[in-house]
């Protein structure tokens, strides 16, 4: 559907009113903090439409030297089983080369969705 | 609710205080789905006691926590052994059909992120490495067999306990995670096996302890006390979740750990080495990644529904990506 206000964009401003009306008229402390986490959450929604499937491919690309060729399937349901493989390989102790790296570099691309501050605290 | 939690407490704290004592007030501090904490301020026949009481919330405990009375249990060794705590007073059975016990309301701040920036606790953050210490050394003292009924206290191995805990809570998560698995991977090898017991807190960090001006006034939330070993409680504060933005100060955005260790040994004998904490470290992020995802699946199973606890399963990849730099500083 290519009537907007796009997913993405339906999710900024649902942010942007927690924040902007929301947060000030509240001065309950719990509900505070709870705006905030919701006002978070609305930004981790926004990444991921917006950055999800071309990460997800990366994150493909980056497991397929580990843990084989993905089944077929959405590119969620692929990272998903190709993650399932390489966690089965590493409990019984077989860690193919290069699953640390590959791993941290997973993770970064996690945090690009999560808490991309994370990654500029270093 | 409120007045039906007043109504129940008057007689419990006549009994406790003495005739004519009344229940000034009982407010709703917060709580989740399984617990409730309430302020309750008691004018007894010697004065006003500020008085705080933990209360069920009917909701699904946490399967690794201490029930209430357990928990009473260990607060009231704690006290006996002179650990800083709030004062245990009672555990009721029935508290308007709940069960819950009633302790002493300290004053003072818990919330981390105010811990570790406010200016007016300076002071309070140069003392605390050594008082965290000395309560370290005096739970780790307690006697294990006065609290048999603790988690780990029948095992030989509480570590190798823990793990296959940890394992099985993953497993439960159903979502793959290799980052975690070769986090326990690492744990299965390099974990100690000199079978050091003692009486572990479970949950010693920044966040959990009550502080004043001059430092630690207070150790709370004894809820995951357990039998295990030492250095999981002293690695615990030194995790990178609980450094509330003062990350390049590992003691819980306190300080190096230096000061702290050293405190310990002075008190137990019991020296170690950075080094032989990183593996330590190591375990505690991995135990709080799977705790994040656990928190998540409170969320999602519909057991307890909050924006709070969903958030911390996206959240899961900063411990990720924590323990991978753990791995990586430890040799691949």
């Amino acid at each position: 559907m290519p009537d907007r206000p796009s997913a993405a964009e339906l999710a900024d401003a649902v942010r942007e009113f927690l924040e902007a009306e929301a947060l000030p008229a509240a001065t309950d402390p719990r509900l505070r903090f709870r705006l905030l986490v919701a006002a978070n959450a609305l930004s981790i929604l926004k990444r991921d439409l917006d950055l999800g499937e071309e990460l997800l491919r990366e994150e493909i690309a980056l497991l397929r030297p580990l843990a084989g060729a993905p089944p077929p399937g959405t590119p969620r349901e692929q990272a998903l089983a190709l993650s399932a493989e390489l966690s089965r390989r590493i409990r019984r102790g077989d860690v193919p080369r290069g699953t640390l790296e590959a791993l941290r570099r997973i993770a970064e691309l996690k945090l690009r969705v999560a808490s991309p501050r994370y990654l500029e605290r270093g | 609710m409120s007045e039906r939690v007043q109504a129940a407490l008057r007689e419990r704290l006549e009994d406790l205080f003495g005739a004519g004592t009344r229940v000034a007030r009982a407010a709703l501090l917060g709580g989740g789905a399984s617990m409730e904490a309430w302020a309750v301020d008691a004018e007894t026949p010697r004065g006003p006691l500020p008085l705080l009481l933990r209360r069920a919330a009917g909701g699904r405990i946490y399967r690794e926590a201490l029930s209430l009375a357990q928990e009473f249990r260990v607060l009231q060794a704690a006290w006996e052994a002179g650990v800083l705590v709030p004062r245990p007073y009672r555990h009721f059975p029935d508290v308007a059909g709940r069960e819950a016990f009633l302790m002493e309301r300290l004053p003072g701040e818990t919330v981390g992120r105010r811990i570790v920036q406010k200016p007016e606790l300076a002071e309070a953050r140069a003392a605390l490495p050594a008082q965290m210490a000395e309560q370290l050394a005096r739970i780790h003292a307690l006697d294990r067999a006065r609290l048999d009924f603790l988690p780990g206290a029948r095992d030989e191995a509480p570590l190798q306990r823990s793990l296959d805990a940890l394992e099985a809570q993953l497993d439960a998560a159903s979502e793959p995670h290799p980052a975690i698995e070769l986090g326990l991977l690492r744990l299965r090898r390099d974990l100690p096996r000199d079978g050091r017991r003692s009486v572990c807190h479970g949950d010693f960090r920044v966040g959990n302890l009550l502080v004043g001006p001059a430092g630690l006034t207070g150790v709370l939330d004894w809820e995951f006390a357990h039998v295990g070993d030492p250095r999981e409680d002293l690695a615990w504060p030194l995790v990178r979740a609980w450094r509330f933005g003062r990350e390049q100060l590992r003691l819980g955005g306190l300080a190096q750990p230096d000061a702290f260790l050293d405190r310990y040994a002075e008190l137990t004998g019991l020296r170690v080495s950075l080094e032989e904490l990183r593996v330590f470290e190591l375990l505690g992020n991995v135990r709080w990644a799977i705790g994040a995802l656990t928190q998540a699946r409170r969320h999602l199973s519909g057991e307890e529904r909050s924006v709070e606890l969903a958030v911390l399963g996206r959240l899961a990849a900063e411990v990720e990506h924590e323990l991978l730099s753990l791995l990586g500083e430890g040799g691949a």
